[in-house]
């Protein structure tokens, strides 16, 4: 009888749905007897992203990293800092710069102390974290050290050695939107602290941004979607990390990679959360990340390592400096370190001080994004 | 036979359309009111909690506040380009939607099903890889050597893509009931095409077509995921007004966030409001 048909094979449909339910418990409860499966969720900014997938999979491979999962989340520094903030699972954060974890510690997601889980919980002492040609001092609390470099199209050009160069007519700049990438942050700075480095004045060095920012053609949300943007035909030089850019060197992309005289060191910060404190599975991983092996994956991918055993033998894969001062560091541009620069750069509303009319005290980026948008 | 006109008790069968329709008034009492609360819970947690929440966070410091953060540089710049390309995006998709409703209700040809179907594609497809898609073919490496990126033409563009269905899927059932008869008899009497269709087919369809231009501009003001990246998003230069809000957000500057969002949707409503009073005042004319 047709008419009945529908109902057996509904009727069949909800017990094959209820033995598969069963059957799916019963897998389960069996997976947990035999061992308990633990994730660790893993924020960061987008530019770090790949380098998770590896330090995962590596992990995944000691006997601490059985039975992990991960769950991944990057995207640019400063909007996944908000997301943590307001609630997105987290028990690892490695973002862009220091004052994302300002941010998080604020907010209650990051113990206040922080920088110093790296001595706490992955035993780091600070006389074998790197101290050499890169890093002037060793930061603590920095899981990575990098420089501001150029990315110019395969064979140089336009001849683009040096920061005078990217204000030159026909330069085209692509650095992410300060706003929302922690890596734009970087990249400006870096222009602005090459300048003091050579000697110039506060004011010659902020008019040196302001022809920056005028040159700048594209502000893509984060360092991913810039590079994207930059692979993609837009502008003739993409400011960036430097390990981004030999990941995209690796990657066989058509770019070649300039490294100014003088930039920027820049410096990653990683942090459990308060609940990473408590996830046993989290902690390991997080020392596995200042471990030997964590850092030489990392150093693989073009990081500079903070320990000073890594970075000794990887030193030679990376671009030389001839003093260290031509690595000037954000504790030079501000003895407050981010914590002082964040509002005189990036601040989104703009404040004159009494004596120097020119530039703001705050805000000066906001400041030069709109002379170079009303121009 | 009053019994039978007594309406509280008869069980005839509705047959008539306008029945039919009103026959859900005749649901039990508990399946009406079920069906309300039902609605209104739903509306509620999708729309109006929202809601309320972002109209909370944008004035959250007062109104001079919003009026600040509404009208500062950078809001101001984002929301005339936004405006200016969702203007142009719906007013051309208004023509091509029609041009295409047309097509796709009074032509017959091969593959006209599978026309029909890509319709819908710009729904269906994220609008990140539209962005994305965009940015490779009318980028700085474009195959057929046009560059529109990072120009109010590449941002208008990637909003017609995402905003086509709506005037083609508003105008094309009003089309399809639309009979010939009428328009035939115009021609009969003599009308050129372009005055039949000026004076018989465009009244009767105006309204459906505004009601389409509407919720493309409605929709094309919030736009973000296909025009972000084809943009540049060049703060105060290229740089649309959802693409604002989220630098916004990401800076922490959610009440700012919230009066931008106000904004557009204050924009969105008026327009949507006035469209569709615009449509009833000229197919009342019309009648």
């Amino acid at each position: 009888m047709p008419v009945f048909k529908p109902k057996t094979t509904a009727r069949r449909l909800v017990s094959t749905t209820l033995v598969t339910c069963l059957m799916a418990m019963g897998g389960v409860s069996t997976l947990a007897g035999a061992a308990t499966t633990t994730n660790v969720n893993v924020v960061g900014y987008s530019v770090v992203g790949p380098a998770y997938k590896a330090l995962e999979a590596a992990f995944e491979a000691t006997p601490a990293g059985q039975n992990v999962t991960f769950t991944n989340t990057f995207g640019s520094s400063d909007t996944e800092t908000n997301n943590v903030a307001k609630g997105l699972a987290a028990d690892v954060v490695n973002l862009s710069y220091a004052s994302n974890m300002a941010t998080l510690v604020t907010a209650g997601k990051v113990p206040s102390t922080w920088a110093s889980q790296e001595s706490t919980v992955a035993g780091v002492k600070q006389s074998t974290k790197a101290a050499l040609s890169q890093t002037v001092y060793p930061t603590p609390g920095i899981v990575t050290d990098s420089v501001v470099v150029f990315i110019v199209r395969k064979g140089n050009p336009l001849n683009i050695q040096d920061w005078p160069d990217l204000i030159k007519s026909g330069a085209q700049v692509v650095t992410p939107n300060p706003a929302t990438s922690g890596s734009a942050k970087w990249n400006l700075l870096a222009g602005y602290a090459a300048q003091l480095a050579k000697g110039d004045t506060t004011t010659q060095a902020y008019s040196y941004l302001k022809s920056l920012i005028s040159h700048t053609v594209a502000q893509p949300s984060s360092g991913s979607t810039a590079m994207a943007a930059f692979l993609g035909g837009t502008g003739n030089v993409l400011l960036d990390y430097e390990d981004d850019a030999i990941a995209a060197q690796n990657a066989g992309d058509a770019i070649s990679i300039v490294t100014p005289p003088t930039t920027l060191l820049i410096e990653n910060p990683i942090a459990l959360t308060t609940t990473g404190v408590n996830n046993p599975a989290a902690t390991a991983f997080y020392q596995y990340v200042f471990s030997t092996a964590g850092q030489t994956v990392l150093a693989n991918l073009g990081y500079r390592s903070v320990l000073k055993s890594v970075w000794t033998a990887t030193s030679s894969k990376f671009a030389a400096f001839k003093k260290a001062s031509d690595i000037y560091t954000v504790a030079q541009l501000n003895n407050q370190g981010w914590t002082g620069i964040d509002p005189t750069f990036f601040s989104s509303s703009i404040t004159y001080g009494t004596k120097n009319r020119t530039y703001p005290t705050q805000g000066v980026v906001t400041y030069l994004e709109q002379f170079a948008g009303t121009a | 036979m009053p019994a039978l006109l007594d309406s509280t008790n008869s069980r005839e069968v509705p047959t008539t359309p306008k029945q039919l329709l009103r026959g859900s008034g005749r649901s039990p009492k508990y399946v009406r009111s079920g069906a309300r609360s039902l609605a209104v819970t739903y509306l509620s947690v999708i729309v109006l909690i929202p809601f309320a929440a972002l109209l909370t966070n944008a004035f959250s410091g007062g109104l001079g506040q919003f009026w600040n953060d509404v009208t500062s540089l950078e809001s101001l710049d984002a929301l005339r380009l936004t405006l200016l390309c969702s203007l142009a995006a719906a007013v051309v998709n208004t023509v091509m939607g029609l041009a295409t409703a047309w097509v796709l209700v009074r032509d017959r040809f091969k593959g006209q099903g599978v026309l029909n179907t890509l319709i819908d594609l710009p729904f269906a497809l994220p609008t990140v890889v539209a962005g994305v898609t965009f940015y490779a073919l009318y980028g700085p490496l474009s195959p057929l050597h046009i560059t529109i990126t990072g120009t109010w033409i590449g941002i208008t563009v990637a909003i017609m893509f995402v905003t086509l269905p709506f005037t083609v899927r508003s105008v094309q059932p009003v089309l399809e009931t639309l009979t010939f008869t009428a328009e035939s008899a115009a021609a009969t009497l003599g009308a050129s095409p372009v005055r039949v269709f000026r004076t018989v087919t465009l009244p009767v369809l105006l309204p459906s077509l505004l009601t389409g231009t509407g919720l493309a501009f409605a929709r094309a003001l919030g736009e973000y995921g296909s025009v972000v990246f084809i943009s540049n998003n060049l703060p105060y230069r290229t740089e649309v007004a959802s693409s604002y809000i989220y630098s916004l957000t990401s800076s922490n500057e959610n009440g700012a966030a919230a009066a931008v969002a106000v904004a557009l949707l204050i924009l969105a409503l008026g327009t949507l409001v006035s469209f569709s009073a615009l449509g009833r005042f000229l197919s009342r004319g019309a009648k």
